[in-house]
């Protein structure tokens, strides 16, 4: 005979079931970056390549691939060589999913932050094509970041942020703080795949 | 009785000689020289190149492989070992006099228990107040163990930002020898009770210019004196939780360094100077020429530099001890060819020729800074006509200058007592495609150029336009009327009252950590400006940058006697 499922049991296993939703909806979010849903508007601004060539950000967002944009400086020293180190991982990670992925720096210091220099910078973490740096003029950068809701008056006070659109997608996802390689190919595979 | 003497001699002799005590902890390793271990565990500290060559391998956030190469120890533990803060990352120090110490903190407040506790509350942190060590000192074992799979030596699991690095024994050694001998022992130049900083004056340079640098440098140190009279009785006396500050405090004395006769025997000057009175930095400072000597006397000794006053700073990628105000002429020169292709988008062949001096080291740099510039731009070397000090400027030589199928771009790099030679310009000028000169070489005294040559003319102007520095001057005249400087040349003044502004800053930075890098840090951790100086639109920081104004305006002149400037660039150039 069957033991009737006390109230008491019937509420904890509510909870956990509830808790295990939830668990699966934040994607895979661990204790060292939040995720969030973001409806930013990419502002027409023009900016520059590590090649020395204008664009036109919005344009230049390519909404056919998977877009994985962050902030960064040249002579920064603790955030940015880690989301670089990451960035340049993850095209490897990706293999021929690479070709399906942008993924763009965009300098924070723009008065330092040359073309050539943001050119040095990409060859210093081996990155391959498809990772472009973008300089521009400073109330173009201070605009870009306004816009990602990233900007800080002082560049040594910035922090980690990594925001990615899906294919064809107009939604952002802002992912704060710094991510292990498995949580941010994860991130990415799962907005491969809308 | 005597075996006792003996013993007490004994103990005192070993007292006296050993090296300092946390740093016996740690020998050379086996096979290797102090020396030598200190130079292949900076190698792996500061370029994360291994003794063999090869570079550092590691995993950061947990899985993410890099090379060492990527990312340093000192990018982000600091060439000091005393950690920075960077946004949400806090990063501890790794120097040896901090490693070898436990790290204690502070537990909630609670009630002192007896009248002993209360009494001693004030000057020591009181033993209610504290919880267990956060961790002990670390030792060959456990800083290796951190290293390895980051683990601190009190067990806790570091920061997954903290790689965790794969080292074999030896390499491992050499890193830990190094770590514990860094930042250990304060630098030379400062004492329980002054802080010692120099200014250098080098050659001949005129007295007004040496007065409003030097007046306005003293103020600053004297304010900085003065407010502190009772800072002596706060570090003896005042509570522990602010004994960190008061304890830090120094005077500050300022020793002026002249240089005289040829460049040839000014190191050896200043070595002589910083042999009868060593320093813990340079301020300021100021020349006419180049600053290239004094440049490597602080590079040799490790001995910063702060924003000393020339226009012609060493241009160095690697350097790192002389942080300057700009890149000097070299910029305007690199500015002008930046214009040039931006303005005549580079579509064919276009030919840059220069004129200036011979004897003048400024215009010199000046056309230096533009050739390599052009050559990186345009991959074409430039044709230069250079006079001799009494030749003049014919117009045929400017008309050969000028004669090309290909559109010209002429650099006249000459300063305003060569008005012969601007009236041949302007009567020739309009046959180029562009004209340069530059503000510095004039000095700002625009009244050699004739109005036929103004319309085709592009200055370079490294400075605040006249339009937009109105309210940042009036705040530095303000402070000097303030405390009676009589008023000099301003750009000087203004400078020297930016570098006081940022003095203070630097040193409250600095805490009780006297280390020459740690000092340096603080400037390069420093907001980027745009209040505090008042002939610069802005001035940036950070890490390694050595030049801290980056812009650079190309202007046009109105006509008239008294030119209007307009600007006709951003003032950042790509």
């Amino acid at each position: 005979m069957a033991r009737p499922i006390r109230p008491g049991t019937r509420v904890v296993c509510t909870v956990l079931f509830l808790f295990l939703l939830v668990s699966f909806a934040r994607a895979g979010e661990s204790d060292y970056y939040k995720r969030t849903l973001e409806g930013y508007e990419v502002p027409e601004v023009t900016l520059l390549t590590q090649e020395g060539k204008e664009i036109d950000l919005s344009t230049y967002l390519d909404p056919e691939k998977l877009i994985v944009l962050d902030f960064i400086f040249a002579t920064c020293t603790t955030i940015c060589p880690v989301l670089s180190i990451s960035f340049a991982n993850l095209q490897k990670q990706l293999g021929e999913s690479a070709s399906r992925v942008q993924l763009v720096s965009i300098t924070i210091d723009p008065d330092n932050d040359t073309p050539a220099l943001l050119k040095e910078h990409l060859q210093k973490y081996g990155a391959r094509p498809g990772w472009d740096a973008l300089t521009g003029k400073r109330d173009s950068i201070i605009e870009v970041m306004k816009a990602f809701d990233s900007y800080v008056s002082n560049k040594m006070d910035h922090y980690p942020l990594t925001l990615l659109r899906a294919p064809g997608q107009k939604q952002w996802v802002r992912l704060y703080g710094l991510l292990s390689a498995s949580d941010l190919k994860k991130e990415c595979e799962q907005l491969l795949q809308k | 009785m005597h075996r006792l003497k003996l013993t007490s001699c004994l103990i005192f002799f070993l007292f006296i000689c050993l090296p300092h005590p946390l740093v016996q902890a740690v020998e050379p390793p086996d096979g290797y020289t102090h020396d030598e271990a200190m130079r292949l565990g900076e190698q792996m500290y500061r370029n994360g190149i291994l003794p063999s060559g090869n570079p550092m391998q590691a995993l950061v956030m947990g899985d993410i492989p890099f090379d060492g190469r990527m990312f340093t120890c000192d990018d982000c533990h600091q060439r000091s070992g005393l950690g920075t803060e960077e946004g949400s990352v806090i990063t501890w120090p790794t120097n040896g006099k901090m490693l070898l110490l436990p790290r204690k903190r502070t537990g909630a407040f609670r009630q002192p228990t007896s009248d002993a506790e209360k009494q001693n509350a004030r000057r020591t942190l009181p033993p209610y107040f504290q919880v267990e060590d956060e961790r002990p000192p670390y030792d060959e074992r456990s800083l290796a163990n951190a290293l390895r799979v980051g683990k601190d030596s009190g067990g806790r699991s570091l920061d997954p930002i903290m790689p965790k690095y794969r080292l074999s024994n030896s390499s491992m050694a050499i890193l830990t020898y190094y770590l514990m001998h860094l930042s250990v022992d304060f630098a030379p130049g400062v004492d329980d009770e002054v802080l010692h900083f120099a200014t250098v004056i080098a050659g001949d340079v005129p007295e007004e210019k040496k007065t409003a640098m030097l007046s306005v440098l003293q103020t600053h140190i004297d304010n900085h004196n003065s407010q502190g009279r009772h800072e002596s009785r706060r570090a003896a006396s005042g509570p522990f939780f602010k004994s960190e500050a008061h304890q830090a405090y120094r005077k500050l004395k300022l020793h002026v360094w002249e240089l005289t006769g040829t460049e040839e025997t000014w190191h050896e000057q200043l070595e002589g100077y910083y042999r009868d009175q060593p320093v813990f930095a340079l301020l300021g400072g100021i020349s006419e020429g180049p600053w290239q000597k004094i440049h490597g006397f602080s590079e040799k000794n490790r001995i910063p530099c702060i924003l000393p006053i020339t226009d012609q700073p060493v241009l160095s990628d690697t350097d790192w001890y002389t942080l300057y105000f700009s890149k000097g002429v070299s910029l305007e020169g690199e500015t002008a060819a930046k214009y040039v292709r931006a303005g005549l988008s580079m579509k064919g062949t276009i030919m840059a020729r220069q004129i200036y001096r011979r004897g003048n080291t400024k215009a010199a740099a000046l056309a230096e800074g533009f050739s390599t510039a052009w050559k990186s731009i345009a991959g074409q070397e430039v044709q230069q006509l250079v006079l001799g000090e009494d030749d003049e400027l014919s117009d045929q030589a400017l008309n050969d200058l000028l004669d090309s199928p290909e559109p010209v771009v002429l650099l006249a790099w000459l300063d305003s007592t060569d008005k012969e030679a601007f009236k041949i310009l302007g009567r020739h000028g309009g046959r180029a495609a562009m004209v340069f000169a530059s503000s510095t070489m004039l000095n700002n005294d625009f009244s050699a150029i004739p109005d036929a040559l103004k319309e085709n003319l592009l200055v370079t102007y490294p400075h605040s336009l006249p339009s937009e520095d109105q309210k940042s001057r009036f705040a530095v005249e303000q402070w000097l009327r303030a405390r009676k400087i009589p008023a000099g040349d301003f750009d000087i003044q203004a400078k020297m009252y930016f570098l006081g502004w940022m003095l203070s800053g630097g040193i409250k930075s600095m805490r009780s950590e006297f280390y020459r890098d740690y000092f340096l840090e603080g400037f390069d951790m420093m907001i980027d400006q745009d209040y505090a100086i008042a002939v610069y639109p802005r001035l940036t920081f950070g890490p390694g940058q050595r030049y801290s104004s980056k812009g650079c305006y190309i202007v046009r002149l109105s006509s008239g006697s008294n030119p209007e400037l307009i600007p006709v660039s951003d003032w950042v150039i790509y």
